[in-house]
């Protein structure tokens, strides 16, 4: 028991975060859908919510990597082992701020991938400061003025950037997150769920309260099915994103699976890639190599 | 050596001159200079041909052969015996030269004005007359128009048929058979036009010329192969396992990367396997997606130069806080900053050596010849996973850009080992990524195989953060031990090449290994007999081996840079400070001659520092 106890990490967060919310969603639908280590990672980046990894009571395996790249290291495990469900976990300040170049470039490969948003306004580890997500002319706790910049639109810049599956939840709807979790896994290609989150210690505007009395289901059918509606999908996505101050929509923004997953991509160049896995693959017997450079060597043959 | 703007086709002019020499049994270095743009500017091979492989390149040109004026004004003061140009040039004048920089238009006219010399090509051509330097005339535009009338081409393509005619009158000059050029196209079979062209212009620019350097065939035994240090690179890694490889574009390493991605389905035994090569956004995720590739038990790489290395710091530090076998290919140019992006040089010695924050083990490696990029390549590729640390591999552009005409049986891959390290076939429910162990590594089991924890937070042996003091200092120091035993484990003779003997030691690394070599003949003739030692692999440092080794010699460090890096990790790491320091630091490889003057005034003249400063 003592050892089994010494695999995962005290829970650190502070009392009443919306990351208890998220991580619980994250338990029960990698419960529901018989996600461990042996066919899955969770991939974190830093912050409060880079921790994730660290405390989730089952037996997984998590990577806790670096500000603003775990899109990158995730792509690394995803396209070296692709037969590994990736799920990430990352905060606003951390993917729309530090990390917003690989947010982007994700859109535009969309592998099979999904990226859990922990949206709750400010940068919480380093005391509050404001993050990307933080509205223009909010003054959070521990600003000594109002935020001067413009908030990103998660939802509206991921469908730009070529993300095929876009929701967003409250991170206190435990249940409605983890739905929104395992559809996200289930999605051929990148996903992202902005989850809205309160952070009690440092954003007292986006409270608990504040978020209950705005959120609601969304009532639209999200899904692409063909090219041809891809336009009016995405339109009334966007649209529906920038509600804000009087209702927060939360469902199932956008889903698209006319656009093929990079995975598919490569098996294009690479034929037996989904079969035989980079990590996978053979490479020496006893030690001695067994790859052929032959036909290389043949076109570099001068005489 | 051959000239012309670039994007006219003087590397394939010089490729085939290259294929052309080793039909007849000749080894060649090609060394390629070119600026940083697409179209227009000088470019230009310098190539080195001999019985024996050569690894170098002289300050001095016997044959230059040119099809433009630019070409006549860069490198007429570097020839000896021939120049081939074209008669159209004769008047113009250097200050016509739009696109040759003012500082080297204006200490070309110097050379020329102060030896009572007009600024055009005719002042060239008796500069070089007073030098007895034979100035061979081509009409090109006489030539051009048979070219044009016989292959029926349109004009734009055809131009690109002047080079092969200046390399063909080179080729004639030399006394080799036509036949050997024109087999060369046989590659390029299916591109009729292209070869329809260059059959033509190879007959037209052999008859300019006749025989005068009386060079006769070689006997050939086995196969040889043309490739650059980008190619033998990529072999390396793929022979050594590589299947993933991400890269952001810079120049000189993406030729890398896109080889590797236009060979990515290998044979391996009975099946093929894929080599997944990701384009990244920059290089914070080129490197990163790495790491997380070889977590999964990939072997993965990077590759780079300057300024992508510079922004990789982070990750590399990452990857050595987690063990990770992660390889960067560091193709290293003129520096600081985007400095001379084309160029070559060493400045970044040291911050391979100390790149990322905080202290964790890496490996740092540096080839010295094609030869040795293709093993080290190989090499890095097991050495990262053997003591599960980032791992440096450094390739000078100078050595990536140039090609040699090699011994193909010199890059084998059955002489390939792989040692993949302490791998956990079966791990336990109660594995233990970061177990503390006596040499400090610990069995690694890829993710999807077990429960782990990675975190660039200091870690217990789960990978869960702790700060706790007791763990800390175990676990650093865990990470630490690792490089103690590459040290005590990797043979001191893998890691240095020490040759010949003498108490003048040439204390190097990289690219100046092939000049020393090439040079210590000549220098022995003249009664200056040296040994030359080039370090291998610069961390860890064979500090005992190369201390023992300079004891009580006169130690001459060659190096192509400013401060003598490697000579002041010699000092760092064996107390032994150089006597005398050779140093180049204008973005060209230091050439053969050069080590023979440099070495001539350490020796003779007791200078204790010569700066070299050879190559347009």
């Amino acid at each position: 028991m003592q050892e089994i106890d010494a695999q995962t990490e005290f829970n650190d967060w502070c009392p009443g975060c919306g990351d208890y919310g998220i991580l619980r969603a994250v338990e029960l639908a990698m419960k529901e859908m018989k996600l461990d280590y042996k066919n899955s990672v969770l991939v974190s980046g830093i912050g409060c919510s880079g921790k994730t990894p660290h405390f989730v009571q089952d037996d997984v395996a998590g990577v806790h990597t670096l500000h603003g790249r775990a899109l990158a290291f995730a792509t690394g495990i995803r396209l070296s082992n692709p037969n590994l469900k990736v799920i990430i976990n990352a905060g606003d300040g951390d993917t729309l701020g530090i990390g917003m170049g690989h947010f982007v470039s994700a859109g535009r490969r969309n592998a099979n991938m999904v990226l859990l948003l922990h949206d709750n306004g400010v940068y919480g580890l380093t005391k509050g400061q404001a993050s990307p997500t933080l509205r223009r002319g909010e003054k959070t706790k521990s600003l000594p003025e109002p935020n001067i910049n413009d908030p990103i639109n998660p939802i509206a810049l991921a469908i730009i950037s070529g993300y095929t599956f876009v929701a967003r939840t409250f991170a206190y709807d435990v249940v409605g997150t983890k739905e929104a979790i395992k559809a996200a896994i289930e999605h051929k290609g990148m996903a992202l769920i902005d989850i809205l989150q309160p952070c009690p210690t440092y954003n007292d505007i986006n409270v608990n309260d504040w978020y209950k009395s705005r959120v609601y289901k969304l009532d639209i059918d999200p899904v692409v099915h063909s090219e041809s509606e891809r336009n009016s999908k995405i339109t009334t996505a966007i649209i529906k994103s920038f509600e804000w101050e009087e209702r927060i929509a939360t469902g199932i923004f956008y889903q698209d699976e006319t656009v093929p997953p990079y995975e598919e991509r490569i098996k294009g160049d690479i034929t037996n890639y989904l079969d035989y896995v980079p990590a996978d693959q053979t490479i020496e017997n006893n030690r001695k190599s067994v790859t052929s450079i032959d036909a290389m060597l043949d076109k570099l043959t001068v005489v | 050596m051959i000239g012309g703007a670039q994007g006219l086709g003087v590397d394939t002019a010089a490729n085939l001159f290259g294929s052309g020499l080793s039909r007849a049994g000749y080894y060649v270095f090609g060394s390629r200079e070119y600026f940083s743009n697409i179209k227009g500017r000088h470019s230009y091979f310098n190539l080195t041909i001999s019985d024996a492989m050569p690894h170098s390149i002289d300050s001095g040109v016997d044959i230059l052969a040119t099809f433009d004026a630019e070409s006549i004004f860069q490198h007429f003061n570097e020839v000896r015996r021939h120049i081939i140009y074209g008669k159209a040039f004769e008047s113009m004048d250097i200050s016509s030269i739009r696109s040759m920089e003012g500082e080297i238009a204006e200490e070309k006219a110097k050379i020329l004005e102060d030896a009572g010399f007009e600024t055009n090509v005719s002042g060239v051509l008796k500069y070089l007359k007073s030098k007895n330097v034979k100035a061979i005339p081509i009409d090109y535009d006489l030539l051009m128009r048979s070219v044009l009338e016989s292959s029926g081409t349109p004009p734009a393509i055809a131009e690109r048929a002047r080079n092969m005619i200046c390399v063909s009158a080179s080729f004639s000059l030399l006394g080799l058979d036509k036949q050997m050029l024109l087999d060369g196209l046989q590659p390029f079979a299916k591109n009729k036009t292209f070869t329809a062209l260059n059959t033509i212009a190879i007959n037209e620019g052999y008859s300019v010329t006749v025989d005068e350097y009386g060079m006769r065939p070689l006997k050939l035994v086995g196969h040889r192969i043309q490739a650059d240090g980008n190619t033998l690179s990529a072999l390396g890694k793929i022979a050594g396992g590589l299947r993933f490889q991400s890269y952001y574009p810079i120049t000189p390493a993406s030729d890398e990367s896109t080889y590797i991605e236009a060979n990515q389905v290998v044979k391996t035994s009975d099946k093929d396997s894929g080599i997944v090569v990701l384009q990244t956004e920059d290089e914070l995720a080129a490197i990163n997606a790495a790491s997380g590739a070889a977590l999964t038990g990939t072997r993965s790489a990077t590759a780079t130069s300057g300024p992508g290395f510079s922004l990789m710091n982070e990750g590399i530090s990452w990857a050595g806080m987690n063990e990770v076998p992660v390889v960067i290919t560091y193709y290293m140019r003129g520096s600081p900053a985007t400095g001379l992006p084309t160029r070559s040089g060493q400045s970044d010695l040291k911050l391979a050596l100390n790149a990322g924050h905080g202290e964790f083990p890496r490996i740092v490696l540096a080839s010295g010849d094609h030869e040795e990029v293709f093993n080290d390549a190989a090499w890095a590729m097991s050495l990262a996973e053997q003591y599960q640390t980032p791992t440096i591999h450094i390739i000078e552009k100078t050595i990536a850009n140039a090609y040699s005409i090699m011994d193909r049986s010199k890059i084998n891959a059955e002489s390939v080992r792989i040692d993949r390290g302490s791998i956990m076939q079966k791990p336990t429910s109660q594995y233990r990524r970061f177990t503390f162990s006596d040499n400090g590594i610990s069995p690694r089991a890829f993710l999807g195989s077990a429960r782990m924890y990675y975190t660039g937070d200091e870690h217990n042996e789960f990978g869960h953060i702790t700060e706790a003091s007791g763990n800390r200092i175990r676990m650093y120091e865990k990470r630490i031990k690792k490089l103690e035993t590459a040290d005590a484990e990797i043979d001191w003779k893998l890691r240095l090449n020490n040759i010949g003997e003498s108490d003048n030691v040439l204390l190097t690394w990289g690219s100046p290994k092939g000049a020393i070599i090439d040079a210590m003949e000549e220098l022995a003739a003249s009664k200056m007999e040296v040994q030359l030692l080039q370090l291998r692999m610069l961390n860890p440092y064979p500090s005992k081996k190369v201390a023992e080794l300079l004891e009580g010699k006169n130690v001459i460090a060659v190096e192509n840079n400013y401060n003598a890096q490697a000579a002041e990790v010699l000092r760092e790491k064996t107390g032994i400070v150089p006597d005398a320091k050779i140093l180049k630091w204008n973005g060209r490889p230091i050439t053969r001659d050069e080590i023979v003057y440099s070495v001539s005034k350490v020796l003779k003249e007791k200078s204790k520092k010569v700066v070299l400063n050879a190559g347009d």
